[in-house]
């Protein structure tokens, strides 16, 4: 009867309303404190080194739970869910991953206690050593990439210096050779195919991605959009232009022949280290002056062994030594400001392995430029007068000066591999602490985290009362949590230090990202006061 | 699910114990100007420990201070000048007990026990506010557990991890 059935229904949904009002009740009464279950032991100890890793892990409680979620974040940063464990009585026992790197561990971990309500914590451990960050990604690239890179870069720079510079002859120097036209038409053509193949590398590595994905339009996509980009469609350009004026004969030829060396410079000064430091005003037109002085002493080496061949060889060969001595001067004046900007120190020419590469680079300069006074000194005035001889010595040596501009320019495209010593200063300025002021009516607090990076850190903390007076502490504990990356509260109580500061000494940030920190001050046996911000860990 | 199951959960429900974790007062509203018992429950040790010591801070406005002595406990008490003079019946009252301990007893973690007071809730206390009563745990060992958080405003103590046992005051009968 469908009377009966209503009033079956109706009686279930009264019983149901009278639970839920019940749970609501019980929730919701005033002053009730529930269970909440507390860590009493782990193992791994919060701060233990271990030799190896631990055979599992155990976290005991106070009271029975169960666990939410439990996380590992490993000393690289990675953060893996713990998902095998097993629960016996107030006691978790999880599995270690078998893959445990060196490093520092975090492992975070969140119950629920038999009244529902959720608790978290992390435990801290190191294997072998504390901290030991894993190398960075950047040591990490892959060797077909780099080598692809760098040879990207010595093909782009060969384009540039080598063949623009050889079609720039025409324009300071005097008619190009004929017999130097048709290896600059190769040249230039290694130099067009150079810039999609560096291009790639450079997309393949800005995403990380391995070789195979070399026809992914998003490679392509990151090559373009960075910097890169901009040198790779100037470098074209530039190319083309010197590819024309080769078949240009007369003034027009040399016009172009000229800007295509404008656009070299500009090409050069579009990207890399050097261009990017600051100051700009200085840093932009020193590149670009650099790369075209190089280009156009690099440049004219070719014609004008082919010229010696010739037989107006001795008058081109005049022309050469008294003008060279200008772009000379500018090459080193742009090479000087670009070295005592990005270097810093000369102790770095040593000690980095951007000061290295350097170093090597301007030894080899030495040996070119002491070849070069070679034929200054000794070949060109009896070369000039048509000796046989001087002139074959001449272009002998010069084969020479080539082969050592290759050399140069090699050792140059190792520069995409090495930050300069200035953005090292700029990274170990990221060693300074991050700090967060926290102020309240009855305590402020300056909190330093040292260094303000991921890594192995102590924090230190300041205190003073509300009126900025000395504020005198019985304890003081600290928490560090960052919830965005799954990881809970490490706790740890602070020491007091003989300046009255606190420190806590030996923690491990393992991400990078905004931090929750916590301190409570224990004024008296009594009274407690806590203060809470965040943090920010700079990558 | 029968009904006589339906109303065992709501029972169940209902029935749950309402402090088993923090240290808390077992009666939680009293008018002012009225004689309090303040009965404090202590559910645990700290962190497994068994508990030595209990220590209870004496909050302004509360006067006139008797701890029930306890078996197997030493009962110390401290004395001292409250803020002001408070009107105790008539007397005028400035000075008196403000530190309550019981010490040298033991009470297991698996264990519970009630440590009792009385006092007088002076009339200068505002109702319709919350008197909080900080009390110290001490236990074997060293540990301590401090349940000394005062909310702050537009908290509730259910947001601190040791929070004061407290008590909310009504208005003078």
């Amino acid at each position: 009867m469908p009377g009966r059935w209503l009033q079956a229904m109706l009686r279930r949904l009264l019983v149901l309303l009278l639970l839920l009002g019940a749970c609501a009740a019980a929730t919701l009464r005033p002053g009730t404190a529930l269970a909440h279950a507390a860590l009493v032991t782990t193992t791994p100890a919060d701060g233990a080194v271990l030799a190896r890793p631990p055979a599992a892990f155990t976290l005991r409680f106070s009271e029975p739970v169960s666990p939410l979620v439990l996380r590992l974040i490993g000393p690289d940063g990675e953060t893996r869910a713990l998902e095998r464990f097993a629960l016996r009585d107030r006691e978790l026992t999880i599995e270690v991953p078998t893959d445990l790197a060196a490093g520092s561990h975090v492992l975070s971990w969140r119950v629920v206690s038999e009244d529902g309500h959720p608790v978290g914590g992390s435990v801290l451990f190191s294997i072998g050593a504390p901290g030991a960050r894993p190398p960075e990604a950047s040591a990490q690239r892959n060797l077909p990439i780099t080598l692809a890179l760098w040879l990207g870069r010595v093909g782009l720079y060969l384009g540039l210096a080598l063949s623009i510079g050889g079609v720039a002859f025409s324009a300071w120097v005097g008619p190009l050779p004929a017999s130097a036209r048709r290896p600059l038409r190769v040249l230039i053509v290694l130099g067009l195919a150079a810039v999609p193949f560096a291009l790639a590398a450079q997309g393949l590595d800005a995403l990380a991605a391995p070789a195979s994905d070399v026809l992914r339009p998003e490679i392509w996509r990151a090559g373009i959009g960075s910097s890169f980009g901009h040198t790779a469609a100037i470098a074209t350009l530039a190319l083309l232009a010197g590819l024309v004026s080769l078949s240009l004969a007369g003034s027009a030829g040399r016009a172009l022949a000229l800007a295509a060396l404008l656009g070299a410079g500009l090409a050069l000064a579009a990207s890399g280290h050097a261009s990017a430091a600051s100051p700009q005003w200085l840093m932009r037109p020193a590149v670009f002056l650099h790369g075209i002085a190089m280009a156009a002493w690099a440049g004219a080496l070719l014609p004008l062994a082919q010229a010696l061949r010739g037989g107006d060889g001795a008058a081109t060969l005049a022309r050469f030594s008294r003008r060279i001595s200008f772009f000379l001067i500018i090459l080193f004046a742009s090479g000087a400001a670009l070295a005592i900007v990005q270097v810093e120190q000369p102790g770095a020419l040593l000690t980095s392995t951007y000061g290295l590469v350097l170093t090597a680079k301007l030894a080899l300069v030495a040996v070119l430029l002491g070849l070069a006074t070679f034929n200054r000194y000794r070949l060109t005035a009896p070369a000039r007068e048509g000796a046989e001889p001087a002139k074959r010595r001449l272009r002998g040596v010069i084969g020479v000066e080539v082969a050592i501009v290759l050399a140069i320019l090699a050792t140059a495209a190792l520069w995409r591999f090495t930050p300069p010593p200035r953005t090292l200063t700029i990274a170990s300025a990221t060693a300074v602490p991050a700090s967060v002021h926290i102020h309240s009516e009855k305590a402020m607090a300056e909190i330093s985290v040292r260094p303000g990076r991921p890594g192995p850190a102590n924090v230190s903390v300041a205190l003073l009362d509300g009126n900025f007076g000395p504020l005198t502490a019985k304890e003081v504990r600290l928490s560090l949590a960052n919830r965005a990356a799954g990881i809970e509260a490490v706790e740890r109580p602070a020491l007091r230090q003989p300046d009255g500061n606190w420190l806590v000494e030996g923690l491990t940030i393992p991400v990078a990202g905004r931090w929750s920190v916590e301190i409570e001050i224990l004024v008296s046996d009594f009274e407690m006061i806590r203060l809470g911000d965040t943090i920010e860990i700079k990558p | 699910m029968s009904k006589s199951a339906f109303l065992a959960a709501v029972l169940a429900a209902l029935a749950t114990s309402p402090a088993l974790a923090h240290v808390t007062l077992e009666t939680q509203q009293a008018p002012v100007g009225s004689t309090y018992k303040a009965v404090l429950r202590v559910p645990h040790g700290c962190k497994g420990a068994p508990t030595i010591k209990v220590r209870v801070r004496v909050p302004e406005g509360m006067i006139a201070v008797k701890p029930m002595p306890k078996a197997g406990w030493a009962l110390d008490t401290v004395k001292g000048k409250y803020g002001k003079t408070y009107d105790y019946y008539g007397t005028p009252t400035a000075e008196g007990v403000t530190e309550v301990i019981w010490s040298g007893g033991k009470l297991l973690d698996e264990h519970y026990d009630e440590f009792v007071l009385r006092g007088y809730l002076t009339t200068d206390l505002k109702p319709e506010t919350t008197l909080h009563v900080p009390v110290v745990q001490e236990c074997e060992g060293g540990s301590v557990e401090r349940w000394i958080e005062i909310p702050a405003e537009g908290k509730s103590a259910d947001d601190y991890k040791f929070p004061a046992p407290g008590l909310k005051l009504t208005p003078k009968k």
